[in-house]
């Protein structure tokens, strides 16, 4: 018995079964990693406050513990923050230095527009220049001090964006002067009533840049003054304060309150400290506006090439060759398509619309850099064979009794095609498209080459003049992941700003597969009856 | 029964006419779009191997009753030229009407022959005059516009340097003139009794910005192999170097103000022929080295020796031969290229390191000169007329040779294979060998197939003849589910999540590697048993891969626990130290493991999705014959199932292969991204791919590393269409022959 048990080759049956678990296992494990690190990053720990032997104090998050292998000994991870007084943001202990860890409720835990957060203790508050000592550690006159600058700050807002209308109407008049100047009309009836309006602008500009700056040095004089765990003073001036809170008097619904918060922020919010703070709405913006122009273009294109394909073509050597052609469109690196449409979209028709449309802005390029509608078209022409794979399956799905039906009662190929199949095929050719999306997505190479950009100055889509602006740069998560976790100065610190940006791109990818997963089983399911 | 209206059937016929035309188009766009992507890239890629042109634009007669000139010169801008005459007169022309723009005598008040002229930088003329003075004056050109804008090219002739006649020992028959950085004027002047006049002028401010004024003065008069018959010095002047009528080469330092050191000495041309010019290459690294017969090669200092290494003057590069003896050579100022000119006229274009013959101009040329933006090149024919041709070269430094094989780069020691496009420095010259990055992208892809291939087969295997079909059910959306994370989530997670705990935890998963499959054994052991049991054993069937977990984690925790005692006891506590120590090789936190793990999680799903189509498409009862025939369920799959599914297998396996092979963001993010050749898989590398990401951004528009990054782009485009191609052909097959069942 025992000898057959290997002649019979069982232990390879279960060898296969190994290859298996080992690949779920690596699937699992790395969905598993994204969200347990991508999910708790919002929600707020508690501060510690370890006293160490020495008798210095450190405050700050315990982030993880472990034993350091070349000693043995047992050592953890604080996030000390306060990058401005210690440089660093992590700090490993010994865990044998520590002599006590409590966790005061005092302690404040800050977010800050510069230098990360601040972990500290609140000595006083000065408003406008008064002292107002802080009596009772609660947060409340802290929030009430922020709550009073609001006005200042909303007056400052108004500022900023009368300079940013104002720069546009300059930067308006510039083009046209630029535009009078390029086709040789110097001495133009225009020039004089341009010039007189630049200039009125100008110093209008000026103007509200001082009130401006009056109005900063005026946010500049509330100010709160806080201790690190030594008793560092550390002046901090409310304006700098993103958000305060003292996470170890919280109870968990104040907890999830401040975790929607920040999901918020995460969301509609522009980002901070070269990306590792704040919020991703360019970014998710740009995303979504790609995949939209994509499928502008990939959708069309992809379903006509998968109708001809299946519905059309006359099974021959020419059929083969496109489906072929398809199967190595699917397969061609996508950094080849980069490079493509660096040289054919950006390059080539790009310069050409410069030359032709917007000379007398050259050398500067207007559509001959990348941008968001190269960069989408490129990712259009990248998806294109998924769509027509899909759109060849679904209707390759559908019974030839439907077509020769619908023949046999004289109607039309186009007929046939628009009033059943088309019909019929829909939710496998939405299979086709989900697919498609997901996978434009994740594609990251190809728009490093063709526009996309760790920082967009402005949104593809404004409310200025023509409010599409598709030459424009644009931010995009997938590129925001390889940015802040290998370009940024901090790596460490940006970290759980990557897991967040990793887990919403993978859950977005996930979603629109599963989706198209589901669409597809069901399809299967109600052909398979047809079929029958 | 109603008549159909006439209008309407002729409007559906009419749109189905067009739509049967726009799909038709559309299908055909298809086909046209990939050989378009080709072409386009084709396209820009081919001006690399297009041979440099030369087209005369000027043709200029001199007026016969001028003296011969010694040297003649072009402007950049290609509209006014000039000649040298023995009497110091430097007279421009405007070269499109051959017209006298101006003429300007060097030094007004000196009217007397010149003995010689050197040019060095292409602009710079040394002229040595009769009473042993010397002047140096530099020719260039101005833009000016009028009021209307009106561009005109305005010649300029300044004056660099002057010395009064020096005490020379013997008549001097060539000067050079070199002014180096720390303020030190060289004079080196060849003497007719064939010894060297070597005149240094320092010029050292002290704190208070007084300057002191030093000169110094030598002869080297050695006994040398033969008549100086060329010479040259490099631009700092600590360099000096002759050629003799016997062929030899010889080098002094002359780094210090007083004296001199014989450093080389070497036959450079064979068969006592005599070296006739000498001139350094543009970087001041090589000496170019033209002779008797028309030899022209380039010779630098390398380190030789294996224990007491040392510089010494070595042939590198031959360039083409002239058929007869070389009169003059110039460096181009913008490349490692060289203009030669021989005794017969001929005039030669060639690069130095690729070793390519660019041009070869056959008009009897007396003289020539080059611009400095080597743009165009100006001749003079016997028959006292001047030519000017625009040379349009832009890379000459690109061959077949310099991207595939190994070519001996200034400074290194040997011709090797080198990827480095730019550097911090002018003169630098960008070293685009693929051979490296075709290697990174070789090794990066068979390290990754390695770990997938077993994995995504065996486990396609299990998951279509072995499981139960609620878990398949599951298991295809899994897998599909893996297919779509999209690969910059994997580069991130490997490189900054896996990267660290490999190189934290190295030695546990080299042993993992060993002890899993063990424990699995043992797990066949523990099983074995209950396989008595018939009802046991159909209990256990298509649950294995769920039993087996355990034994895995066991397995891998086991590796883990044991490594630090392994590391302690076999590798002196540090794995890594021993790696580098006793097999030479370096780990590096970003390497091929992780490569492995990283590619392998992206191409896994290929493999198992095309696999597992392949198999389910097996006819049923092939299978069923099997069984019935009394095959185990193993010999079933081995012997039956995957001879008749192998080539979908292959195709799987292709297509895997091409997106491995053309994968950018995991590469990018989890190599060290540098172009090395080195097997190890303790060391990253650099792939096609990664390479186009990280150098794309710093390639101007039509320069060479874009067309050499497009080149780059076409070998992936071409390695990954015959892929393709072979699987669709293959996959196409397997449907033919199963679609009969």
């Amino acid at each position: 018995m025992t000898k057959k048990f290997w002649r019979q080759g069982e232990p390879y049956v279960w060898a296969t079964g190994l290859s298996l678990s080992l690949i779920l296992m690596l699937t699992f494990l790395l969905v598993y990693v994204v969200m347990a690190n991508g999910i708790g990053v919002f929600w707020p720990n508690r501060i510690a406050l370890a006293t160490l032997k020495d008798n210095s104090f450190v405050l700050g998050e315990i982030i993880q513990e472990n034993i350091k292998p070349a000693t043995g000994q047992k050592r953890l991870q604080f996030k000390i923050g306060n990058r401005d007084l210690y440089d660093l943001d992590f700090k490993w202990f010994n865990a044998e230095d520590i002599a006590a860890i409590t966790y005061p409720p005092r302690a404040y835990l800050l977010e800050r527009q510069e230098y990360g957060n601040f972990y500290g203790f609140l000595n006083q508050l000065e408003l406008n220049g008064l002292a107002r000592p802080d009596l009772n550690d609660k947060l409340e006159p802290l929030e009430a001090a922020l709550k009073s600058i609001e006005p200042l700050q909303d007056e400052i807002t108004a500022l900023n964006s009368r300079i940013a209308e104002i720069n546009q109407r300059i930067e308006t008049i510039q083009r046209k002067q630029a535009r009078l100047r390029h086709q040789g009309k110097a001495e133009d009836r225009q020039t004089g009533p341009l010039a007189a309006r630049d200039q009125e602008l100008q110093a209008d500009f000026t103007k509200v840049v001082a009130e401006l700056n009056r109005k900063k040095q005026e946010l500049l004089q509330f100010e709160a003054v806080f201790a690190d765990a030594n008793g560092l003073i550390k002046r901090i001036p409310l304006v700098e304060i993103v958000r305060a809170i003292q996470p170890n008097t919280m109870n968990i619904f104040a907890k999830t309150g401040y975790y929607i918060e920040r999901l918020r922020e995460l969301f509609f919010a522009e980002p901070r400290e070269s990306n590792t703070e704040g919020g991703l709405f360019p970014a998710i913006f740009g995303t979504i506006m790609l995949i939209f122009l994509m499928s502008v273009l990939s959708f069309p294109l992809g379903v006509i090439g998968g109708i001809y394909l299946r519905e059309y073509a006359k099974d021959g050597i020419l059929v083969r060759m496109v489906r072929i052609a398809v199967n190595n469109l699917a397969g061609i690196p996508s950094i080849v398509y980069g490079i493509f449409g660096l040289g054919f979209f950006v390059y080539g028709i790009g310069g050409q619309i410069d030359q032709l449309f917007f000379a007398e802005r050259l050398p500067a390029p207007t559509f001959g850099t990348g941008g968001i509608l190269w960069a989408s078209l490129t990712l259009g022409l990248l998806t294109v064979p998924v769509v027509i794979v899909a759109t060849e399956e679904a209707l390759g799905a559908i019974p030839p009794g439907i077509r020769e039906g619908s023949q046999a009662l004289a109607a039309t190929r186009f007929q046939t095609l628009t009033r059943l199949l088309l019909p019929m095929a829909s939710p496998g050719i939405l299979t086709g498209f989900i697919l498609a999306m997901a996978r434009a997505a994740g594609e990251v190479a190809p728009l490093m080459i063709t526009g996309v950009v760790k920082l967009a100055p402005a949104l593809p889509i404004d409310s200025s003049f023509p409010f599409l602006h598709l030459n424009r740069k644009f931010m995009h998560l997938g590129f925001h992941i390889y940015d802040i976790g290998f370009q940024s100065p901090n790596v460490e610190a940006a970290k759980p700003m990557v897991y967040v940006t990793t887990l919403l791109l993978i859950l977005i990818v996930l979603i629109m597969t599963s989706t198209a997963i589901y669409l597809r089983n069901k399809m299967r399911a109600r052909y398979s009856v047809i079929d029958v | 029964m109603q008549k159909m209206d006439k209008r309407f059937i002729k409007k559906v016929r009419l749109y189905d006419r067009i739509a049967t035309r726009v799909i038709s188009i559309g299908g055909l766009m298809i086909i046209a779009s990939v050989i378009a992507i080709l072409l386009l890239i084709i396209k820009v890629t081919l001006p690399l191997f297009q041979p440099a042109s030369a087209e005369i634009i000027h043709r200029v007669v001199l007026p016969a009753s001028q003296p011969l000139p010694l040297a003649v010169g072009v402007g950049d801008y290609q509209e006014i030229g000039f000649t040298l005459d023995s009497q110091g007169l430097f007279t421009f022309y405007t070269l499109a009407d051959g017209k006298t723009l101006s003429k300007i005598f060097a030094v007004p008040d000196k009217k007397q022959p010149l003995i010689s002229v050197s040019i060095n930088k292409n602009n710079i003329y040394t002229l040595l005059w009769n009473d042993h003075s010397i002047t140096s004056h530099s020719v260039d050109y101005r833009l000016e516009f009028d009021r209307n804008g009106k561009r005109t090219v305005v010649p300029k002739l300044t004056l660099t340097h002057e010395f009064p006649a020096l005490a020379y020992p013997a008549v001097p028959r060539r000067v050079l003139v070199r002014q180096g950085e720390e303020q030190r004027l060289t004079v080196v002047a060849l003497l007719a009794d064939n010894s060297l006049w070597v005149s240094h002028r320092t010029i050292t401010t002290d704190l208070f910005d007084n300057e002191t004024t030093e000169s110094f003065a030598f002869k080297i008069d050695e006994n040398l192999p033969g008549l100086i018959t060329a010479m040259t010095i490099n631009e700092q002047g600590t360099a000096l170097f002759a050629g003799t009528d016997a062929g030899s080469l010889i080098r002094w330092d002359l780094s210090k103000n007083e004296s001199y050191v014989r450093t080389d000495n070497v036959i450079a041309v064979a068969g006592n022929q005599a070296v006739t010019a000498l001139t350094m290459v543009f970087g001041d690294i090589s000496i170019a080295v033209g002779d008797e017969s028309g030899g022209l090669a380039t010779w630098s200092r390398v380190w030789v020796g294996e224990e007491n290494r040392v510089q010494k003057l070595r042939k590198i590069h031959s360039l083409k031969s002239h058929q007869a003896a070389i009169s003059a050579i110039a460096p181009s100022r913008r490349s490692k290229s060289l203009v030669s000119l021989a005794a017969n006229g001929d005039l030669h274009l060639d690069h130095m390191t690729s070793e390519n013959h660019l041009l070869a101009l056959r008009h009897n040329l007396k003289i020539f000169g080059i611009a400095g933006r080597d743009n165009s090149l100006i001749g003079l024919d016997p028959t006292n007329k001047l030519l000017v041709w625009n040379i349009d070269n832009p890379h000459p430094e690109i061959s077949l040779k310099t991207l595939f094989g190994k070519v001996w780069y200034e400074s290194y020691d040997q011709p090797e294979y080198a990827w480095q496009s730019s550097s911090g420095s002018d003169d630098f010259e960008a070293k685009f060998s693929i051979i490296p990055l075709l290697f990174g992208t070789i090794k990066g892809t068979l390290y990754a197939m390695i770990f997938a291939i077993p994995l995504a087969i065996f486990g396609a295997v299990y998951t279509s003849q072995f499981t139960t079909a609620a878990f398949k059910r599951g298991i295809k959306p899994a897998i599909e589910i893996m297919a779509s994370v999209p690969s910059v989530v994997i580069g991130f997670l490997i490189a900054l999540w896996l990267a660290p705990i490999i190189e934290r935890t190295i030695l546990g998963v080299l042993l993992s590697m060993i002890i899993t499959p063990l424990s699995f054994l043992l797990a066949m052991l523990a099983i074995k048993p209950f396989y008595k049991t018939p009802n046991l054993k159909n209990r256990c069937a298509g649950y294995e891969f769920l039993l087996l977990i355990p034994f895995i984690v066991a397995g891998v925790s086991l590796a883990m626990a044991v490594a630090p005692i392994v590391e302690h006891y076999l590798f002196a506590g540090d794995f890594k130290q021993w790696l580098y120590d006793d097999l030479g090789m370096r780990y590096d936190q970003r390497n091929c493991i992780i490569i492995a793990f990283g590619l392998g999680i992206a191409v896994i799903p290929i493999i198992f999705s095309i696999t597992e189509d392949a198999i389910t498409n097996i006819p049923p009862s092939l299978t069923a014959a099997s069984l019935a025939l009394g095959a185990s369920r193993w010999q079933t799959i081995w012997r039956v199932v995957l001879p008749s599914a192998s080539p979908g297998i292959f195709a799987a396996v292709m297509i895997a292969f091409g997106r491995a092979v053309g994968e950018t963001m995991i590469v990018l993010m989890a190599t060290g991204n540098t172009p090395i050749l080195d097997w190890s898989i303790f060391n990253g590398m650099r792939t096609l791919s990664a390479n186009i990401a990280v150098e794309i951004p710093e390639a101007p528009f039509g320069g060479t590393l874009y067309r050499v990054l497009f080149l780059c782009a076409t070998m992936l485009f071409a390695l990954t269409f015959i892929l393709n191609t072979g699987a669709e052909i293959v996959r196409e097959r397997l449907r033919k022959k199963y679609g009969r069942y």
